[in-house]
């Protein structure tokens, strides 16, 4: 009897010196697997033009039905995307979405990426719709921020190839 | 000759006061099938059988004449306007009396701008004197001309593309059926001959259909104007009995007189852009309809283009090529489109980009072109293609590994302009 | 030779009429064979080579005409090649194949020839998802492109025709549908092919751009996405819309058509209507729209529409809940005795207009009730001999004749125009009588320009020429006409109300209902594809003459026992003092100048979808519902009753317009309100004879239409042809069902109002009340102008382009003067202000 007491004993004295195996979240955090399917974002090209093209390919293929996309015309004079036209409205419903990650498989553009932020709560239904502004990332440091005016005649590809648009 | 007191010293117009005061239109008809003429535009359909498609109850007839050479190398009816109008006129009439039409158009490429004016002025003699206008030689057959100017489309050759542009629509072929001869100009029945075609019609009434016969081969008898050029001593219009070979022709005496600067023959164009091009062995075949055919080409209108052996047939093809593709009408898909990739895909082939896959492409898109166009124009286009590729690979083969060494695959090419 | 032909189609043996296209016959057994350029609606001209097949004839001996057959007994066919099954006709033993390997490689050529120029843009493309290009090459494609991209053409890709119509020149695949379309079918050829080759490209040749009231049906039959329209651009993604069926809100002809309404963030959320389509009704509309129809449905989404009921409190029109407006009105209609009258406009639904007389009738024991604008008379002489049940205009062609008098189709009507031009094309001869040129003289040949104030005697005149044998008259242009109307097989007959007063108009019907009765027992009238048919200024006269909106006729055509007031003795009456109450339904008389102002009323009820000047003068301003926010059902001036359905949510607490009538009705001591619209229309179909046997699953019902032009396939263009919910119903002249007897045709005064008279005629895009919400359309609206003969304007001063106020229903507009000698003398014609019909003598002011 003593001697099963000692055992075990033992076993809870070898785990107190230890390295514990969880971690005090929130103030630590660990870093997400590379293939981690978290929070949407929607991203730029390097000069700052938005890559998503408004082609709403990610709505239809999400099976959830949480992205709606309403589309509009580029300007040379205001100029989001480097195609012919952009997303000026871009909602995600993130009560509906289930991060299947198809919206990324759809986009022509890649526009639309699963990234690795998981830190999605709210306290009511119209704040868990996140809007074009929340998603979209920041203007990249050489770039600059959409609309942009530019020289007619820069971009007239319909659809921008995936890198280096023209 | 092209005055009109000389051409009636020598006999004009008596064919066709014959044809009016002997022979009833069906008899005219008979004769010129009797003579085995065939079309000189490069078809080589039956004359007299073509008039006699045309129904005969009464109405609204017409002749068009197809003046609107444009192919490449022929200008053999360019000087029939300039230097004889009139057999061409009086042709045109037998034929008019032959349907029943009283209306005759003649259809010139734009270009014969100033070359017309010796046709417009024949006309007119022809009207001062009588010979066009109502109650002509004091019979009862009444009959008009008139000459028409394309806009420099080389498809108004086709007999529907030509027939629309004369209406004044857009030059674009149509779909056969409805054939000219049942709807043709405005709707009604309507014969398209060739300018060298109707010029030989006179000569038949006035002779007989049996001396006719009697030039010539028997499946193509008479004379054929055949329009030499490249690079022969002497390029020109000859006119030549039917049966003679090419190789009298580039290297007789009284013909080409032998290639330029003494250097070596390579190929021959037979009916300029639109046959395919055939190489020395068949310089041995003879001028006629059927003559080429074992070596897989066709005499057509008798354009002959010669090439020595310093041409590059890659460079010869791209400029056919580019010829069919700035000349397609653009009516249907197989030669808008195809007309175009092989333009560019030669281009970057002859320029030196090309890859081995490029050539395959080529070779399929034409392929593919075959068979599936419209009209015969984008048939015509894949002749210069497939023909250079079947006889001289190897240059094609040289351009293409000589271009991979050159450049990367990948790098864009200045894609040619019109 | 039987009308029959048998031939064979992939090993499937089949039957069809002689002259049958094999694309077709292949249509027929949903064995469809891909096609870019050929349209069922227009002549093949095998273009495009999709539609390649190998077509085989049975050899046929040559001595003895007698088929080949092979030795198992089976007929020998030979094979020619490749052909363009657009462009063949079926023949008797005929053999087509469509699955050889031959035929699937030359599909899978064409597609990749088509590819090479194509941008392939299919993501942001407006034709992505409903694209005949898209689909075939998903079903027929290699899968793969051999084509480098850096070969292809770069073109312009936002090119306006128009203000209404864009062009992507990148996407055109050169089909030529659209310059065909403006050519064959509406011979309007402003656009072109030009240039040729890669280069071949589509123009336009009109200044302004693209001037044709039918462009935007050039959009539905593209087969890629080249031709846009400025209103739908980027609008939203084919599968994201939901269809809807509905009509147009301004056309008598009933013209079928289909919402696709999308949610919309800038909306907040509401389904908005996207664009408007048309739906396939061939004996309606067949598959054509005219561009009002498509731009017009701005209005029912435009940002001052009425939301709630509004009271007149203190002078002032305040918002106030339903209940205290709907008490008010019952309240104030009760205690004026029979001293109330109600107007309404004809817009509304048959439903609503129901009620609408039931209320003043049963409920208020009023006759006083009658359209607002009373323009054409003559539906109780329709309702007889009316064009009869089972006709389309389709139908008529060679040997037969239609009559048009007092009518501009072409702006009135355009549906109408464009079928009468066709049935012209046929064959058909044209009788056109007016008082000036219109577009339909150019394909008649019996064309009669009357004078001013002579339309009747000269109608007068042909219906007597047509009872004369022809012998005995002389041969007067009148003559020949008439001929040509007694010698013909069936007789369409059109009136309209250009220059006529609405007494000449009753006078008019009369007179065509005996020119179509003269033969008697063999009379035109009562057979299919014969009888008349009103140009009706609106979408749903004809329903107000069948509910009973008038004083002298209730529900079916039964006369009144004691008739009441008309719409002009109600005006008048409202100046007096003589009634006290008016209730206008849909309707704006003080703006369209028909009343001077509320006069001496004690009360006025509107009821309305915007703040009209009539409605800014009234006591209670009654929200109601537009046609896109309900339903109901709208009858055709070939009356046809056909169902519209709901395709938004309604503005504000509007409520529709049956709704508001019975629960007034309801407060006025009629039974409780029906709580459906297809409640109220079975009551109607009891009260009305002619619409019995009618009921909203009826109207619903649906047929396979000829040509198959809605398919999933969507070869000839267009998801939203397919008519799924109700090709609606005639209802029966009586002269169908016996024999009617010929009409007494009242001496009608035709003096003249003055030296030189206004007659205001119709233009398609005339500013209105609706049509002014679609900002698209401000550009091609119809200025005003008098158009006037130059001796007639130098008598008056008046030189061209100059600027004069002209009188128009009591207030100055100003116009611009244009001299045109196509105008009579004594005549100024209007155009570009509300039409109305009647003449007025012209008063320029100062």
């Amino acid at each position: 009897m003593i001697g099963e007491l000692i055992k075990g004993m033992a076993t809870t004295l070898k785990h107190m010196f230890r390295d514990p195996v969880t971690i005090q979240y929130p103030d630590i955090k660990r870093p997400p697997r590379t293939r981690f399917k978290g929070r949407h974002e929607l991203k730029r090209y390097d000069n700052g033009l938005e890559r998503c093209i408004g082609c709403s390919l990610c709505a239809a293929a999400c099976p959830a039905d949480a992205i709606f996309v309403e589309a509009s015309e580029n300007t040379d004079e205001q100029r989001f995307s480097p195609g012919e036209r952009y997303a000026s409205t871009y909602e995600i419903n993130m009560l509906r979405c289930i991060f299947c990650g198809y919206c990324e498989d759809a986009c022509p553009t890649q526009a639309i990426v699963l990234e690795n932020k998981y830190e999605l709560s709210f306290y009511d239904r119209a704040s868990a719709i996140y809007t074009k502004e929340m998603l979209i990332v920041d203007v990249p440091v050489n770039g600059n921020p959409t609309p942009q005016a530019v020289e007619p005649g820069t971009f007239d590809k319909p659809i921008p190839d995936m890198e280096d648009p023209r | 000759m092209h005055k009109l007191e000389v051409y009636r010293a020598n006999g004009g117009y008596e064919a066709l006061q014959k044809v009016l005061n002997e022979y009833q239109p069906g008899e005219v008809i008979d004769i010129v099938k009797a003579s085995g003429l065939r079309g000189r535009g490069g078809a080589g359909f039956p004359t007299g059988l073509k008039w006699s498609f045309i129904p005969k109850a009464p109405g609204e007839k017409y002749i068009v004449v197809n003046s609107d050479e444009s192919e490449m190398g022929t200008f053999k009816d360019r000087e029939l306007l300039e230097k004889n109008p009139h057999q061409v006129i009086e042709g045109a009439m037998i034929a008019a009396y032959a349907i029943g039409a009283k209306q005759i158009y003649n259809y010139m490429r734009g270009e014969f701008m100033g070359i017309g004016q010796h046709f417009e002025e024949a006309l007119k003699a022809c009207y001062d004197a009588g010979i066009l206008g109502d109650n002509i030689f004091g019979t009862d057959f009444s009959c008009r001309m008139y000459g028409y100017y394309g806009a420099g489309a080389y498809i108004c050759g086709e007999e529907t593309a030509l027939l629309s542009s004369l209406q004044g629509d857009l030059g674009q072929p149509w779909s056969k059926p409805p054939f000219p001869a049942i709807e043709g100009l405005y709707k009604k029945p309507t014969v398209v001959n060739n300018t060298e075609t109707l010029a030989n019609v006179p000569p038949i009434i006035t002779n007989g259909a049996d001396w006719y016969k009697s030039i010539g081969t028997a499946q193509s008898p008479g004379p054929k104007i055949v329009c030499l050029s490249g690079h022969v001593n002497n390029p020109g219009n000859y006119e030549v009995e039917m049966g003679m070979t090419f190789h009298e022709l580039v290297y007789g005496e009284n013909y080409g007189g032998g290639i330029r600067g003494g250097k070596k023959f390579k190929a021959l164009l037979p009916s300029g852009g639109s046959g395919p091009v055939v190489k020395e062995d068949a310089l041995k075949a003879p001028i006629t309809y059927e003559g080429l055919t074992p070596y897989g080409s066709t005499v057509g209108s008798a354009s002959v283009v010669v090439m020595d052996e310093t041409t590059d047939m890659v460079w010869a093809a791209l400029k056919m090529v580019h010829f069919f593709k700035h000349e397609s009408c653009g009516k249907c898909t197989p030669c808008r489109e195809g007309t175009f990739w092989m333009e560019r895909l030669l281009h970057r082939i002859y320029e030196g980009h090309g890859t081995e896959q490029d050539l395959e492409v080529l070779q399929s898109v034409a392929t593919q072109i075959k068979g599936k166009t419209l009209c015969a124009l984008g048939e015509f286009a894949v002749n210069p293609v497939l023909s250079t590729i079947r006889h001289f690979f190897d240059e094609y083969k040289a351009k293409v590994q000589g271009g991979q060494k050159k450049v990367a695959a990948k790098t864009a090419v200045p894609t040619p302009t019109d | 030779m039987s009308d029959q032909v048998n031939l064979t189609i992939d090993g499937v043996e089949l039957s069809v009429p002689n002259g049958t296209l094999v694309v077709d016959a292949a249509k027929m057994i949903e064995n469809p064979i891909p096609v870019f350029c050929y349209h069922p609606k227009m002549a093949p001209v095998g273009m495009c080579r999709m539609c390649l097949v190998e077509i085989g004839l049975p050899v046929r001996d040559r001595n003895s005409g007698e088929p080949v057959l092979n030795d198992d007994g089976t007929p020998q066919v030979s094979f020619r090649g490749l052909q363009t099954a657009c462009t063949v006709q079926v023949s008797e033993g005929m053999v087509v194949r469509t699955t050889t390997e031959v035929v699937t490689k030359a599909r899978e050529d064409v597609i990749e020839f088509l590819l090479t120029s194509h941008p392939l843009d299919c993501p942001i493309c407006d034709k992505g998802g409903e694209c005949p290009l898209q689909n075939l090459t998903m079903e027929h494609g290699k899968g793969t492109s051999r084509m480098d991209y850096s070969l292809k053409m770069k073109l312009d890709k936002h090119v306006p025709l128009g203000e209404l119509i864009y062009l992507d020149r990148e996407r055109c695949i050169q089909c030529g549908r659209c310059v065909r379309f403006q050519e064959e079918i509406v011979d309007d050829p402003v656009i072109r092919f030009h240039n040729r080759g890669r280069s071949l490209e589509i123009v336009t040749m009109s200044d302004p751009g693209f001037d044709s009231y039918w462009s935007g049906n050039t959009t539905d039959i593209c087969p890629v996405g080249a031709l846009t329209t400025a209103d739908f651009r980027f609008g939203a993604r084919p599968w994201e819309l939901t269809p809807v069926a509905t009509l147009s809100p301004h056309c008598p002809s009933g013209a079928n058509m289909t919402f696709s309404t999308r949610r919309e963030a800038k909306s907040g959320g509401r389904s908005v209507i996207k664009r408007i389509m048309p739906r396939q009704n061939e004996p309606v509309n067949e598959i054509w729209i005219s561009d009002r129809d498509r731009f017009v449905h701005h209005f029912a989404d435009a940002p001052d529409r009425l939301k709630k009921p509004l009271m007149r409190k203190n002078g002032q029109l305040v918002e106030v809940e339903w209940g205290e407006a709907l008490d008010a009105v019952a309240g104030k209609l009760q205690q004026s005795g029979t001293a109330v009258a109600g107007l309404s406009g004809d817009r509304v639904s048959n439903e609503d207009m129901f009620l609408f007389q039931k209320l003043f009738r049963q409920g208020l024991k009023s006759h006083n009730i009658d359209l607002a604008n009373r323009r054409l008379a003559g539906g109780d002489v329709v309702a007889k001999v009316g064009i009869s049940q089972g006709s389309n205009l389709l139908n008529l062609g060679q040997g037969d004749a239609i009559v048009v008098i007092a009518s501009d189709l072409h702006e009135e009507v355009p549906v109408w125009w464009l079928r009468v031009k066709q049935a012209a094309q046929r064959g058909a001869e044209l009788v056109i009588l007016n008082l000036r040129p219109t577009r339909l003289d150019e394909c008649s040949r019996n064309v009669i320009h009357y004078q001013p104030g002579q339309a009747i005697a000269t109608l007068r005149q042909l219906v007597n020429d047509a009872k004369v044998a022809a012998a005995d008259a002389d041969n007067s242009p009148i003559k020949a006409a008439a001929d040509v109307i007694m010698q013909a097989n069936n007789v369409v007959a059109f009136y309209g109300a250009e220059g006529l007063t609405y007494a000449e108009t009753d006078a008019v019907a009369r007179l065509l209902a005996n020119l179509l009765l003269i033969k008697n027992e063999e009379a035109y009238a009562g057979r299919p594809n014969n009888g008349l048919i009103p140009v009706w200024p609106h979408n749903n006269t004809q329903g107000a003459w069948d509910m009973g909106i008038h004083p002298a006729l209730e529900p079916g055509y039964k006369p009144a026992a004691k008739p009441g007031m008309r719409a002009n003795e109600v005006y008048a009456a409202a100046q007096t003092g003589a009634l006290k109450a008016l209730f206008l339904l849909a309707a704006d008389p003080i703006g369209d100048g028909l009343m001077a102002g509320r006069g001496q009323l004690d009360f006025l009820v509107v009821q309305e979808l915007f703040l009209t000047e009539t409605a800014a003068q009234a006591d209670v301003v009654l929200p109601a519902q537009s046609w896109a926010e309900r339903e109901g059902t709208f009858t055709s001036g070939e009356r046809r009753v056909q169902r519209y359905y709901p395709a938004i949510q309604p503005v504000g607490e509007a409520r529709p317009d049956w709704q508001i009538l019975a629960q007034i009705g309801e407060r006025v001591g009629l039974e409780k309100p029906a709580f459906a619209a297809s409640l109220v229309f079975r009551d109607l179909a009891k009260a009305v004879p002619q619409y019995k046997g009618m009921d909203y699953r009826a109207l619903a019902r649906v047929e396979k239409q000829w040509p198959d032009v809605g398919g999933d396939d969507l070869y000839y263009g267009g998801n939203a042809y397919e008519n799924r919910v109700g090709l609606g119903m005639q209802w029966p002249a009586a002269a169908e069902s016996g024999a009617v007897d010929h009409f007494e045709v009242a001496d009608v005064d035709s003096e003249l109002p003055g030296k030189v008279v206004v007659v205001r005629t119709a233009a398609l895009f005339t500013p209105g009340t609706l049509i002014n919400h679609t900002e698209l359309l401000q550009a091609r609206m119809a200025q005003p102008t008098l158009i006037i003969q130059a001796a007639d304007a130098a008598k008056l001063q008046l030189a061209q382009g100059e600027k004069v106020m002209v009188e128009v229903a009591g207030r100055g507009v100003e116009t611009a003067v244009r001299l045109s000698e196509d105008t009579p003398e004594g005549v100024a014609l209007l155009r570009g202000v509300p039409y109305q019909a009647g003449l007025t003598e012209l008063k320029v002011m100062g």
